[in-house]
């Protein structure tokens, strides 16, 4: 039990059926992937590639068609599996008849735990989300941004050891967004898995150290964000203008870069070889031209996923 | 305390405070409280040797009547009170609930808590049921004593109508939670169980009704729809028997209309059970 994955997702699928015309539309298509225990996991996806729908069979608020979704080695299906889950949904709607203390307290419950544990527990966590002072505020008066950090309060009362967080910074200001990823990043290395489902690229990136690209309901991409993000390129950066680049020495760079681009009167030429960067430094030299710099590059995680979504697309269409 | 009574208390206590918030309990409490206001300060009976010498209603009218005929007279107002108006108000006022739990946002997450479904729907349907039940206790409790302590009479047949009142209220509040997780539709969660309420006299008229009808087939379906549905006219009559001290002929009311819930109710947990939220 102790070495099985956090999550571990086997051929799901999920139809669902409109309700008259019966016509199908696959929101999961053979899901399989696993994420391993205290890592840091981020599931990405444009809107519908079906992210939110594999959450849910996660959690089993959708019924899976087909496959199996394990939590710590157990059947998700199973309401012990969600005991190590804490969750924060995506749009939640949490009842405002409550003060934030008093909804920590029913969720606190529901999660198993005890008045005395309860009582410890919820002023800590008002302390640590920043929301101490407005413990006796009806939810009803608090705004988005003390929403998502009560939310995150409710994910984290019974100490879980699966946190999953569906879009967490949505709607919060900057101030409030560092404060979240703050947190998170408090639980790291505390061996609490953390799966992100976010749209905020750059958040999973700085972030995550896994990720899962998902579209039209299959996993497109997955891999650790270091080595998907590094593509191990070199750019060149040379002046185009002043001096002006020689025509030679331009078609000679332009056939041997993958990518090139002029701007403000210098050229980047991008090589994916080390020894494709020497030959044209040594071009350069040979025709006395001089070298602004020559860097090693890596792909941004929107570069990937953009990358990814289009050649999906691409071989669909195929 | 065990984690299921833990649960099953936070599911209680979440249910109570949705009603109090949406003044569900508090109009129920104050219409109950009103009438026993009511007794409290607008009746006046003046007992003479062991006999009622005057009655008085906002201060007007007084005859000469027995007190034994007059406390009953009141009981049995208070149970078709409770039978008729009083249910359709509890309903109404429950009708609410079930699709409130199912609102996108709110559901997932108690969905993502380690309780099953049945006993989610189970800790709502409960809770409903309490809320309602304690208004109930306090009106016919409150109405009781007050009418033991004006009148010297204290007839714990009565008491009955409590009971018989949340057993009714128990078999409709399934038909409301079977639309609640069917369509989510507070509107329809009403209308059914008061279309029951309605439907019940005409249907409880079956010797008179089979005699009339002309086919064999309207007859049997008279009849299985008489069985099938809940006897709240049947269920009032036995109570008014009780409260007047008459014996019950029957319990097929109250034994079928309690299967007749526990199938709804089933039926609700079946289709909460399986459905995507």
């Amino acid at each position: 039990m102790g070495t099985a994955p956090a999550v571990e997702a086997r051929d799901l699928v999920k139809v669902y059926r409109t309700a008259w015309r019966r016509r199908e539309i696959r929101a999961l298509d053979g899901v399989s992937f696993s994420v391993e225990p205290g890592t840091t996991f981020g599931l990405l996806g444009p809107n519908g590639a079906g992210k939110t729908t594999f959450v849910k069979t996660l959690l089993s608020s959708v019924h899976p068609t087909a496959g199996t979704t394990r939590v710590f080695g157990v059947d998700s299906r199973t309401p012990e599996a969600r005991r190590p889950i804490g969750y924060l949904p995506e749009n939640h709607r949490f009842p405002t008849y409550f003060t934030g203390a008093g909804m920590l307290d029913l969720y606190g419950s529901l999660s198993g735990m005890d008045s005395r544990e309860r009582k410890r527990r919820i002023p800590e966590l008002l302390d640590l989300v920043g929301l101490a002072q407005w413990a006796d505020v009806r939810i009803g008066k608090y705004s988005k941004g003390m929403l998502q950090r009560v939310g995150l309060a409710q994910a984290l009362i019974h100490r879980p050891r699966l946190l999953i967080l569906d879009e967490p910074t949505d709607g919060v200001d900057p101030v409030g967004r560092i404060h979240i990823r703050k947190i998170l990043q408090g639980l790291e290395g505390t061996g609490v898995t953390i799966f992100l489902n976010s749209h905020m690229l750059s958040e999973v990136e700085l972030f995550c150290r896994d990720v899962a690209i998902m579209h039209k309901g299959k996993v497109a991409l997955s891999g650790s964000v270091r080595e998907l993000t590094s593509d191990k390129g070199y750019r060149l950066t040379i002046p185009a203008e002043a001096p002006m680049l020689p025509e030679g020495l331009r078609a000679k760079l332009e056939s041997t870069s993958a990518h090139t681009g002029a701007r403000n009167g210098v050229a980047s030429y991008h090589f994916t070889t080390r020894d494709a960067a020497n030959q044209a430094i040594d071009a350069c030299r040979e025709a006395r031209h001089p070298v602004e710099a020559l860097e090693p590059t890596r792909s941004t995680l929107e570069e990937l996923f953009i990358r990814t979504v289009d050649s999906s697309t691409t071989a669909g269409e195929r | 305390m065990s984690s299921f009574a833990l649960t099953t208390g936070a599911l209680v206590r979440d249910t109570l405070r949705e009603a109090m918030a949406r003044k569900i309990f508090w109009g129920l409490f104050g219409l109950s409280s009103a009438m026993i206001l009511f007794f409290l300060f607008l009746l006046k009976i003046d007992i003479v040797e062991g006999a009622v010498a005057s009655v008085s209603l906002f201060g007007g009218e007084s005859r000469e009547m027995s007190v034994e005929r007059i406390v009953q007279g009141f009981y049995g107002g208070i149970a078709a009170f409770l039978y008729s108006f009083g249910m359709f108000l509890a309903v109404f006022a429950s009708s609410g609930l079930t699709p409130s739990l199912l609102e996108p946002g709110r559901i997932e997450l108690l969905l993502s808590k380690p309780v099953s479904r049945p006993h989610l729907l189970l800790g709502r349907y409960l809770g409903n049921l309490l809320v309602v039940s304690a208004n109930i206790v306090w009106l016919v409790v409150g109405v009781w004593l007050i009418l033991g302590w004006k009148a010297g009479i204290w007839r714990p047949n009565f008491l009955v109508t409590m009971a018989s009142t949340i057993f009714l209220f128990a078999v409709l509040l399934t038909v409301v939670f079977l639309i609640g997780v069917l369509w989510e539709s507070s509107a329809l969660a009403t209308m059914v169980p008061v279309a029951l309420m309605i439907v019940s006299p005409i249907l409880a008229q079956e010797k008179t009704m089979v005699k009339l009808l002309s086919s064999e087939w309207s007859r049997q379906l008279w009849k299985t729809l008489y069985a099938i549905l809940p006897k709240v006219f049947d269920l009032g009559r036995m109570t008014m028997d009780h409260v007047r001290q008459r014996p019950v002929e029957s319990w097929y009311p109250v034994w079928s209309s309690g299967l007749f819930g526990i199938c709804m109710l089933a039926l609700a947990i079946w289709v909460f059970t399986r459905r995507d939220f």
